[in-house]
């Protein structure tokens, strides 16, 4: 494993750099879809995705500079909720360009890049049997199943209307 | 069973750091947007996918099978990994793919994020559902009592105490140790679930709308099961079943998502691992088989 024996790296103006380049060209791609799936106009996408991208880029520096063993998932929700939060002035242009990318474009550009990374473990995933497939398909089956049953026993008993 | 590369072998118990520290070795190092290949090539099965776009199958007249672009991306994304005419994708842009995939989580994180800012009021109502269902998680534990009959041992308990996505694998190595029965578990639900597991929920999302009738949000919720993917996968189709209500949705996955993300690893530490255990101790002596793990090999 010889990409794996340094340690981590320190942030520099060329790694930020390199984030900036593939948000980029993510932000491409997926105005594009956006445009080909769901009609909507690209300049406004690229602006909403600009924002998107700009808020991971704030998250995933943030976690490296500052000292807490946190996440930039954590960093880049809570900022996220800050500026749509209702009342806040960057609320109404955020929602106006945000809404505009759809989720399922985003999703659809990164699960492309997900199938090819997971191709690096198809050798490992054959050499397993089927019964740990077995398992496995069992083990995220119960997982959604235990949590949507847990939330809609608790949605009904707190008499949340099924709108 | 040949184990294994999960790149946190001397992780040091800072669970979360695992996935700055692929982003970090792949992203700052080389210069992954040079790799023009691997985004044409994504760049063109986007175009793919929504070309064709969303294909709904009907079963009968109220049930339909819904299959959309991100199912399409997925699969062909590892078809052309594996195709071996395809010579310009390889183990190194899978690399490139996987850093680039660990920077991207950021931006549907962050496009969730506004959605549940939006939406924030709706979320404090909703509190109590919401913490709870995370304890619906615990419900993998059931499974142990399957994988002893399938003639698992010791790995059972890597393998049915959660989802095994990396903060669960980092837990299990970190209290087994790397070359314990319980990390190859781990370690084998994480790779299967690697290969599988978004292909998998997204199709398991899918008739479970048809065929269960539970709450919408319920749904939403439950699609926020800890991996950033599994969960994008899991989203698609309740987006599609509910329409309308696409900023609740997104707004109920995403901060379920979150929670599974800060709460869901505690809950597995303090909660599901003695659990599992303890069901472990007293069923394996009950229904356990003879082992069918080879002896253990060297890679």
């Amino acid at each position: 494993m010889p990409d794996l024996i340094d340690g981590s790296e320190n942030v520099t103006v060329h790694g930020i750099f390199n984030w900036i380049l593939l948000l980029a060209i993510f932000s491409i791609i997926t105005a594009i879809g956006n445009y080909l799936g769901y009609k909507h106009p690209m300049t406004d996408s690229l602006v909403g995705m600009g924002i998107l991208s700009l808020i991971t880029l704030v998250g995933v520096w943030l976690e490296r500079y500052l000292p807490f063993n946190v996440s930039s998932i954590l960093y880049i929700s809570i900022m996220g909720i800050i500026l749509a939060f209702p009342g806040m002035p960057t609320s109404e242009f955020v929602l106006y360009y945000v809404s505009k990318v759809e989720l399922l474009a985003i999703v659809t550009v990164f699960l492309a890049y997900v199938g090819i990374g997971m191709g690096k473990s198809w050798d490992e995933f054959k050499a397993l049997g089927w019964r740990a497939i077995v398992i496995t398909i069992l083990v995220i089956a119960a997982t959604y199943y235990g949590a949507a049953i847990v939330a809609h026993i608790v949605l009904v008993l707190t008499g949340v209307p099924a709108v | 069973m040949g184990f294994v590369t999960i790149p946190n072998k001397d992780d040091d118990g800072h669970i979360e750091h695992i996935y700055r520290e692929k982003t970090d070795k792949r992203i700052l190092k080389k210069n992954p947007w040079r790799d023009y290949r691997l985004h044409v090539t994504v760049f063109v099965l986007v175009i793919i996918a929504e070309l064709i776009g969303t294909i709904e199958i009907p079963l009968s007249k109220d049930i339909s099978i819904t299959i959309m672009p991100l199912i399409y991306t997925i699969i062909l994304g590892l078809a052309f990994y594996l195709a071996k005419p395809i010579k310009w994708i390889q183990r190194k842009q899978a690399r490139i793919a996987e850093g680039a995939m660990m920077l991207f989580i950021g931006v549907l994180i962050a496009k969730l994020a506004v959605s549940s800012g939006q939406s924030i009021s709706l979320i404090f109502d909703m509190g109590p559902a919401l913490i709870l269902q995370e304890l619906g998680h615990l419900a993998t534990i059931l499974v142990l009592p399957i994988a002893l009959l399938l003639g698992f041992k010791k790995e059972a308990i890597g393998m049915t105490n959660s989802i095994g996505r990396e903060p669960n694998v980092a837990v299990v190595v970190d209290k087994f140790g790397f070359d314990s029965p319980e990390s190859r578990g781990v370690f084998a639900i994480f790779i299967i679930g690697t290969v599988i597991g978004t292909i998998f929920i997204s199709f398991l999302v899918t008739f479970s709308l048809s065929f269960l009738p539970l709450h919408p949000y319920a749904f939403a919720m439950a699609s926020g099961v800890g991996s950033a993917s599994m969960n994008a996968a899991a989203i698609g189709p309740t987006l599609a079943a509910f329409p309308g209500m696409e900023t609740q949705i997104e707004a109920f996955a995403g901060f379920s998502n979150l929670l599974s993300f800060c709460v869901g690893i505690y809950i597995v530490i303090f909660v599901a691992l003695p659990l599992t255990e303890k069901m472990y101790n007293w069923l394996e002596p009950k229904i356990g088989r003879d082992s069918i793990m080879p002896k253990k090999e060297d890679e």
